[in-house]
Order: C-alpha cells, then structure tokens, then sequence
C-alpha cells in the first residue's frame, strides 16, 4: 500500500494557494492508487485520467448512493435528508435524471442563447463603463445565476437572495462557515442540510414555495415541468424534489462562476491567448474547452466500493472510499500535451471538468459551455483586454476551486 | 474506394440512456433527447462511420451502438454504403 500524507489534499486552506498540481503529479507516477488517510480512516485517492474514467464508468462498482459523496460519511438520517440526484446509483439515478435530462440538452440549451446574450451584454457593458472591478461580483457570478434562474422559472427580483444563498453553501465547503444555525429561521439540525448550511434551509425553503405556486399556475418552466401532474405525484418525493432544486441552482451557478474566473485569471496570466482567440472566433468552442480544463471547478467527487474489486493494480476493498481528484485528469501529461500550458487552440481536449463520464456526467455540461462562449463573444465584442488582473482571493474548500473576488482593472 | 462513404445504422439502448446530450451535441440530425429525457434514433437512423465512433465514444453512458442489422452481399453486417 503506497501511503501519501504530506502535504494533505483534503486541507481546505492548502487550495488558498491553488490546486496542488506538483502534489498531484507525484501522486500521478506512483503506481495503483494512493492511499490517503482521513479522519481515522482513509481513502484511495485516484488522480491518473484512466482510473478516474473508469471509476466514473463503472457505477455498479463504484456507487454514489452509499455513505455519501463526500470524503466523510453521513449518517443513515443525514444521507436520506440530503440525497440529491448526485447522490444516488442505478434505477433512482436514471429516474431523477431523465426528469431534468431533456431541458438541458444541446437543443434545448439554444432556447436561452438570447437570454443569456442580453444578460452578459448587459454584464460587460456595466464592466467596461466602470472601469473594472471586482470580475466575480460583477460578472462571473450574476451570469451563471441570472441564467440558471431563468430556466428555473424563478422571478429576477429574487437573484440577488439566490446568490446570497449560493455564496453561503461555498462557504459551507470551507473551514469556518459564518452563519449562525438559526440562520433564515432554520430550526433544522445542520447535518441533515446540504453543506450542513442553514443557507440549504433557506434555499429549501425557497424552493418548495416557489414549487407550490407553480403547481397552482404553471408557467413554461423547469420548475413547473418538476410539478407532479394529476396522479403522476410518485414520481419526485418531496425530499427529491428540494434537493434537485437545491443543486440545481447550486451547481447551475457556482461551477460556471468558477470556470469564467478562472479563465480570466488565465487570459491575465497568458495576454497571447486571448490575443489568438479575440483574432480567431473560430478558436472559441476549444477557448471553452480549455478554461474548463484549466479551471477544473469541482476538485472531487468521491464513489464507494460495493464489493472488493481492483483498480490500477491496486485492491480495493467493498466499502473503501475512492475519491477521484479531477484536476489529477486534467493536467494528466499521458492525456495532455503540455498540460501546464493554456492553449486556447488544444484538441483534442478530453478533460474531466465535468466528470469522468458515466451516468453522472454533468447535466450543465452544454448550459455552462453556451453561457462561456457567449460571455467571450460578449467580451472580445466590447473589446475587453486583462492587462491588469489582479490577485483573486481564493475559497479555502478542497471541493470547489471557487473565487471570492478577482480585481480587474480598466478593461480597454 | 477511399472517397467511398460508410454509413451504419446506430441505435439507443434505453437502459443505459439518461439523457446526457452528448450524441445530440454531435449527430443532431440523426440522434436526439426525447422530452422524457432518452435519446431516440431519428429514422432512418445512418451516421457516417466516423461519426458513429464519435458518439459512441462520446457517450458516457455507452448507450449507443452500432445496429447488428442484416448482412449485404458484402457480408459486412449494418454498413450500408453510398458513393
């Protein structure tokens, strides 16, 4: 068994530096999978693109549903009250995704292109004539959410309060949340709550009322199209309901929001880059590809063994925890060319930024690649440069490679 | 032979699916996610070779294979060919 210890990948304040990437390439030329411990116990760490997309493949040996799909366990309780659609293996997953799968297709995504075209205008423009800011408050994060709320159905008045949200859930990733637990009235126990965040309370909450009006006066919405019909009401419980909701305008908004500022930081840090894209719109769709790469938002996803098996020559036991690092993928030199470098015109791009494959596969996958694109497009078109981009403050979270605020001086 | 164009029959299967997109994304006009959130196989369902491993690898879920489909006179199975 190869041990791995130092420095520790699941310290949240180790990614206030960023991503660990010489870390993980070690942990990359070790052979088999490397054993981490945590928390009295441990787990195998898989950070090679192979094993992460076999692990990913194959979800009959690697579930989702048991313990949960973060480092630590949760008790029987906790997981029931917080189980979404991430969390969950086989006939339940397929059930809950096929619900929300046809809304977020390639076809349907076009539906929001002018919806999204007239909000990142709208967002670059207000950028430019202020000249700068902070990126993340100003664009990075209304994008993603104004959008994912339009989808959703949820009235604009009510974005503000849904980013409020979404910023406390980032934070409840991290070290030291600041919300009291009786936070937007919860009364409950914060480990049956996503993040265990009284913000998931709130975003609950949230959501069922927004689910009742809609069940009483639908309108031509995602929410709506949740709404049980008739004698239809099996088929989302209520708890499958809130937490579909829940990640839904969590991972609708955060992960974008992390991928666009990662990219501006990149552009910062390589001007060439968007020179080449900004002279080459055709370069745009393998721009996306390599800012999600670069970007890597969420920094794991972790499965559970159900019966002893072995994964890169290594046994693993039924029960064991494998964690799949993404950004160990994406910066894998036996998949990547060069990986440390960002090249806005690399293809092909097989990265795992929204996951190794399998029946998990990001379900915003082609929403988060329109809403890029269009923002670039949006951004090149009102002849943004970052020559002056700043330094980002960093979310201490081993789960999201999230970004506070990112200075960005006068953009042109 | 080498301009010649393979064309084979693609299918879904509907237990593997869950809807992701991916052979919409690629192959829309033959391969598309049906409002029950399951691709489905727009008749008469013929993709280029090329194409097809595309998807097929492109698929997360592996839900797409190539049709067994009767064999022609050249005993090649689903491959249907055209100039």
């Amino acid at each position: 068994m190869t041990t791995h210890v130092a420095p520790d990948l699941t310290t949240p304040s180790l990614y206030l530096s960023g991503i660990p990437h010489r870390q993980l390439a070690d942990m990359r030329a070790t052979s088999g999978l490397v054993w981490h411990p945590y928390e009295g116990g441990g787990f195998w760490a898989a950070t090679r693109h192979a094993d992460i997309k076999e692990i990913s493949k194959r979800d009959d040996l690697f579930s989702s549903a048991v313990g949960h799909t973060n480092l630590w366990d949760l008790e029987a309780d906790a997981l029931e009250a917080r189980r979404s659609i991430i969390d969950t293996d086989g006939p339940d997953h397929v059930r809950l995704r096929r619900l929300v799968s046809a809304a977020f297709t390639p076809r349907n995504v076009r539906r929001w292109e002018d919806t999204t075209r007239a909000i990142a205008n709208e967002l670059v423009e207000q950028f430019v004539s202020d000249a700068g800011g902070d990126f993340v408050a100003k664009v990075a994060a209304p994008l993603p959410i104004r959008v994912i709320l339009t989808i959703l159905g949820v009235p604009v008045e009510d974005a503000d309060f849904l980013v409020e949200l979404s910023n406390y859930l980032v934070e409840g990733t991290g070290e030291q949340p600041s919300l009291p637990a009786d936070a937007f009235g919860n009364t409950t126990p914060l480990r049956l709550l996503p993040f265990a965040s009284p913000a998931s309370h709130a975003l609950f909450e949230y959501g069922e009322r927004l689910g009742a009006e809609r069940r009483a006066a639908p309108q031509d919405d995602l929410v709506t199209a949740l709404m049980p019909a008739g004698d239809d009401g099996d088929r989302l419980s209520v708890s499958e309901y809130r937490n579909l909701f829940h990640v839904l305008v969590f991972a609708g908004n955060e992960t974008t929001r992390t991928a666009i500022t990662h990219g501006v930081m990149a552009f910062g840090r390589f001007p060439d880059q968007w020179a080449r894209v900004t002279a080459d719109p055709s370069l745009l769709d393998s721009a996306v590809e390599e800012i999600l790469r670069w970007a890597t938002p969420v920094l794991h996803m972790r499965r559970t063994a159900t019966e002893d098996t072995e994964l890169a020559g290594t046994s693993v036991g039924r029960g064991q925890k494998i964690v799949m690092w993404y950004a160990g993928a994406n910066f894998d030199d036996a998949v990547f060319t060069d990986p440390d470098r960002f090249d806005v015109g690399r293809s092909p791009n097989p990265h795992f930024a929204f996951g190794g494959g399998g029946p998990h596969f990001c379900l915003g996958a082609f929403l988060a690649r329109m809403e890029i694109k269009i923002l670039l497009e949006e951004l090149i078109a009102a002849g943004v440069t970052f020559d002056d981009v700043g330094e980002p403050v960093r979310v201490a979270s081993n789960f999201v490679h999230g970004v506070l605020s990112l200075p960005v001086g006068p953009v042109r | 032979m080498s301009d010649e164009v393979v064309l084979v029959e693609v299918r879904v299967d509907r237990d593997l699916c869950v809807g992701v997109g991916q052979c919409e994304a690629l192959a829309a006009h033959v391969l598309r996610v049906s409002d029950d959130g399951v691709a489905e196989v727009v008749a008469p369902g013929l993709l280029e070779r090329s194409l097809a491993d595309a998807v097929i690898e492109a698929c997360p879920t592996g839900a797409i294979s190539v049709a067994p489909g009767k064999n022609d006179s050249m005993g090649r199975g689903a491959e249907n060919r055209s100039p």
